[in-house]
């Protein structure tokens, strides 16, 4: 195999974090590491260029040093581009991780890289990357080096790359169904077993982290405050205009309150699979409370009640098209001169 | 509280005179069962053909999956409060016919992702706990113009008559086997010192409105129902089955529910104290949510003095939500927890695949069914309750996981796993 290598201004020799900003350089042949890679690759493998660059001008010039390294993978014609591996640099496993992304993305070579579990890099990459569990020690570089081996190869030869406790590298959060010997219920059974008695267990899924959301500060005055509703109960007008769809809506919709002091079950209509929607039909005011919010309009309480509501339907939504979803109504809000949200679900 | 078995094992069926079991071979006289079924004067006629493991069969759409089995006179009930009069399940005897099956078509379901279907060859057959069954399909028709909860409510309780008219058949039978389920509860000894374990399972999921004749659980439609401590031999002697609306999910697997079985063969190998199990919804309000999650849970404590509990849900999303606050509870209130979830993550990604977030919840086995399927080989014969939906089965060229019965099983049966890589 042909490779292009990787490295930071430390394990590319050229010093620590006092050479952090040094610019990038591309040699030939293997380098430190890169001559290890190519014992552990063996098959007369070859590391052809070696690219170096300082953590800190790679952060900040990450574009130019993507596209370089692209170039330097589609001229050495490679089989192969490996970054690092980095352990706990963060920033070299972030550069490490934008530059595997970009050589797959434009050229579709083989890419592998190798970091710390808590490397930010991974939580940037783990879904597009094989990011090999390198541990935090560098002492431990030839057993990632022979991970991240194993997994280039079978990337090479298209192989199916395998699971990520057998081959070492961090799930990449990509569900895929197996037929298994244990039926669920003895998997359960083991499993209570095992944690009522202390034993170890291992869980089929492990739920993924996510950010705490920080309470935003409160509306400082309601009374001068432009307040808007969004739901994910799936309310849209009569005749469903945008065609919304009644599972995992990709699109959302905005409809019109203005002139409406108070929702009518006949002018409305549910698309939502997900919950019982006959209250809602009933009166939408239950999952959309316009009417109450014009009373508190009216009263001088409220300032003024958004002249649409947001709707779409969140049920059996990927998460990554709820983002989607979420930041196109928040940027479209914000726009609007919204001051507050009242968010509804079901 | 003592539940028998008498196991009759049915190695071959086929239709004849006189319904019978004789070394193995179930005759059934299909104008004896289509008699019995008739009973019910909203049924307008009922057919019956007969399914077996191997034949290049398709069946659709199916309401419901159910062992024949029929208690023995004097000593309980079949179905109490459903079809025989209220008596507490789990008692007595029971006459099993084990490798049969009752499944029923629902003629005015159209076939679809979300409808479910059994395939008795190939592949996807061998996919399904319901391949190697001998099924003796039964389809009733309505009389014309009957309202959609009337034709349900008929659709259930022809199915267990169908399944105690096929069972009766075993009742002066010498059985092949005899299964005992017993067990001492919470007061018991005999299990000092191991983890005792409770069941906590969902029988219904109201985000799906009930009927008001829907028979779930003792002949109740579940509405307003707060969680209450079952026998486990109540599950498997006919006191809970299927509401209408089904995910993955069949009445088969109440009477031989994989979970409770699993955790009674480990009381008796004496790995665990099987000290109970308590039946509870999934709420659609808010406040019954609370409810239900919160009394659930104090009953597994207080009431069965768990140590653990499994956990599983009916339906969809809504379900999932209240099964984990239950789990949440049940962590806060010092018993450890195992969660079953089924596959949803409609993009295939792990970040989608999870409705709540707790720490604490962190046993989870994990059921698949999203990305898995079989190529469907050609069938000979396809009972169906419509010929629109005997064609649209017919010119199925795959099977997903999904809509075959019992392979993505949310009971336990389920040998589906989504792996995460």
């Amino acid at each position: 195999m042909r490779v292009v290598h990787y490295l930071n201004q430390f394990f590319g020799g050229l010093g620590g974090e006092e050479e952090a900003n040094i610019a990038v350089e591309v040699r030939e042949g293997a380098v430190g590491p890169g001559r290890l890679l190519e014992q552990v690759l063996g098959d007369g493998s070859t590391v052809v260029k070696t690219v170096i660059c300082g953590d800190n001008h790679a952060a900040e010039n990450l574009d130019s040093v993507m596209e370089l390294v692209v170039e330097q993978v589609r001229e050495s014609q490679a089989d192969l581009f490996v970054a690092g591996p980095c352990f706990v640099a963060g920033r070299y496993g972030v550069a490490a991780g934008a530059l595997c992304a970009a050589v797959q993305a434009e050229l579709g070579t083989p890419v592998v890289t190798g970091m710390a579990v808590e490397n930010p890099g991974v939580d940037l990459y783990r879904q597009e990357l094989y990011i090999v569990d390198s541990g935090e020690n560098v002492a431990d570089m030839r057993a990632a080096l022979i991970k991240m081996a194993a997994i280039a190869r079978k990337l090479a030869a298209n192989e199916d790359v395998g699971r990520p406790a057998d081959m070492g590298y961090i799930p990449r959060g990509i569900m895929k169904d197996e037929i298994v010997e244990e039926s669920a219920a003895v998997r359960l059974a083991n499993m209570i077993l095992a944690k009522t008695t202390g034993q170890p267990y291992e869980t089929e899924l492990t739920q993924t982290g996510f950010e705490p959301i920080p309470a935003p500060p409160p509306v400082p005055d309601l009374s001068e405050a432009t307040v808007a509703i969004v739901t994910d109960g799936g309310l849209v007008p009569a005749g469903n205009p945008d065609g919304m769809p009644a599972i995992a809506s990709t699109i959302w919709g905005a409809y019109d309150i203005a002139a409406v002091d108070d929702l009518e079950g006949a002018d409305y209509e549910v698309y939502h699979r997900g919950y019982d929607n006959r209250h809602v039909l009933n009166d939408p005011d239950r999952l959309v409370p316009v009417d109450v919010l014009k009373e508190l309009e009216k009263a001088g309480e409220v300032g003024k009640v958004y002249e649409q509501f947001l709707s779409m339907t969140g049920l059996a939504n990927p998460l990554a098209n709820s983002r989607r979803i979420g930041r196109e109504i928040a940027e479209s809000l914000k726009n609007a001169g919204v001051d507050a949200v009242i968010l509804t679900s079901t | 509280m003592k539940l028998t078995l008498a196991i009759h094992s049915v190695n071959d069926a086929r239709t004849g005179s006189g319904t019978r079991l004789d070394g193995g071979m179930l005759t059934v006289d299909v104008d004896e069962l289509r008699d019995a079924v008739l009973q019910d004067r909203r049924l307008q006629s009922v057919d019956v053909e007969i399914a077996s493991p191997g034949q290049p069969c398709r069946i659709g759409v199916v309401f419901d999956i159910l062992e024949p089995r029929a208690k023995e006179p004097g000593t309980g009930s079949d179905f109490p409060g459903l079809l025989g009069p209220m008596a507490v399940a789990g008692q007595g005897t029971t006459h099993v016919l084990r490798g049969a099956a009752v499944t029923v078509v629902d003629a005015s379901q159209e076939p679809g992702i979300a409808s479910k279907m059994m395939e008795m060859h190939g592949d996807a057959a061998q996919a399904s706990p319901y391949g190697s069954l001998h099924h003796v399909v039964v389809v009733p028709r309505m009389i014309p113009g009957t309202p959609r909860h009337v034709e349900l409510n008929a659709l259930r309780l022809a199915s267990v008559r169908a399944a105690v008219f096929l069972g009766s058949s075993a009742l002066d039978l010498e059985p092949d086997s005899v299964e005992e389920y017993e067990l001492d509860g919470p007061w018991g000894k005999a299990g000092d010192g191991l983890p005792r374990i409770a069941y906590i399972g969902q029988v219904h999921g109201h985000q799906m409105v009930v009927e008001e004749d829907e028979r779930i659980l003792y002949g109740s439609n579940t509405e307003g129902m707060s969680p209450l401590t079952l026998h486990p031999n109540e599950w498997l002697d006919g006191a809970v089955v299927c509401s209408y609306w089904v995910m993955r999910v069949e009445s088969y697997f109440y009477q031989n529910h994989p979970i409770i079985l699993e955790l009674y063969k480990r009381h008796l190998a004496g790995e665990i104290n099987f000290v109970g199990t308590v039946a509870t919804v999934a709420a659609s309000l808010e406040a019954d949510r609370n409810r239900n999650c919160l009394l659930a849970a104090h009953q597994a404590r207080w009431g069965l003095g768990a140590d653990g509990v499994v956990l599983t849900k009916y339906g969809g999303g809504a379900p999932h939500v209240d099964m984990g606050e239950t789990a949440r509870i049940c962590e806060a209130l010092g018993m450890k927890t195992v969660v079953q979830v089924s596959d949803s993550s409609g993009d295939r990604r792990a970040e989608s695949a999870m409705l709540f977030s707790y720490p604490e919840v962190d046993a989870i086995v994990y059921g698949g069914g999203g990305d898995i399927g079989w190529n469907a080989a050609p069938v000979e014969r396809v009972i169906a309750g419509t010929a629109e939906a005997g064609q649209a089965l017919a010119q199925m060229t795959f099977i997903p996981a999904q809509a075959l019965c019992g392979a993505t099983n949310q009971q336990g049966a389920s040998k589906i796993q989504a792996m995460v890589y």
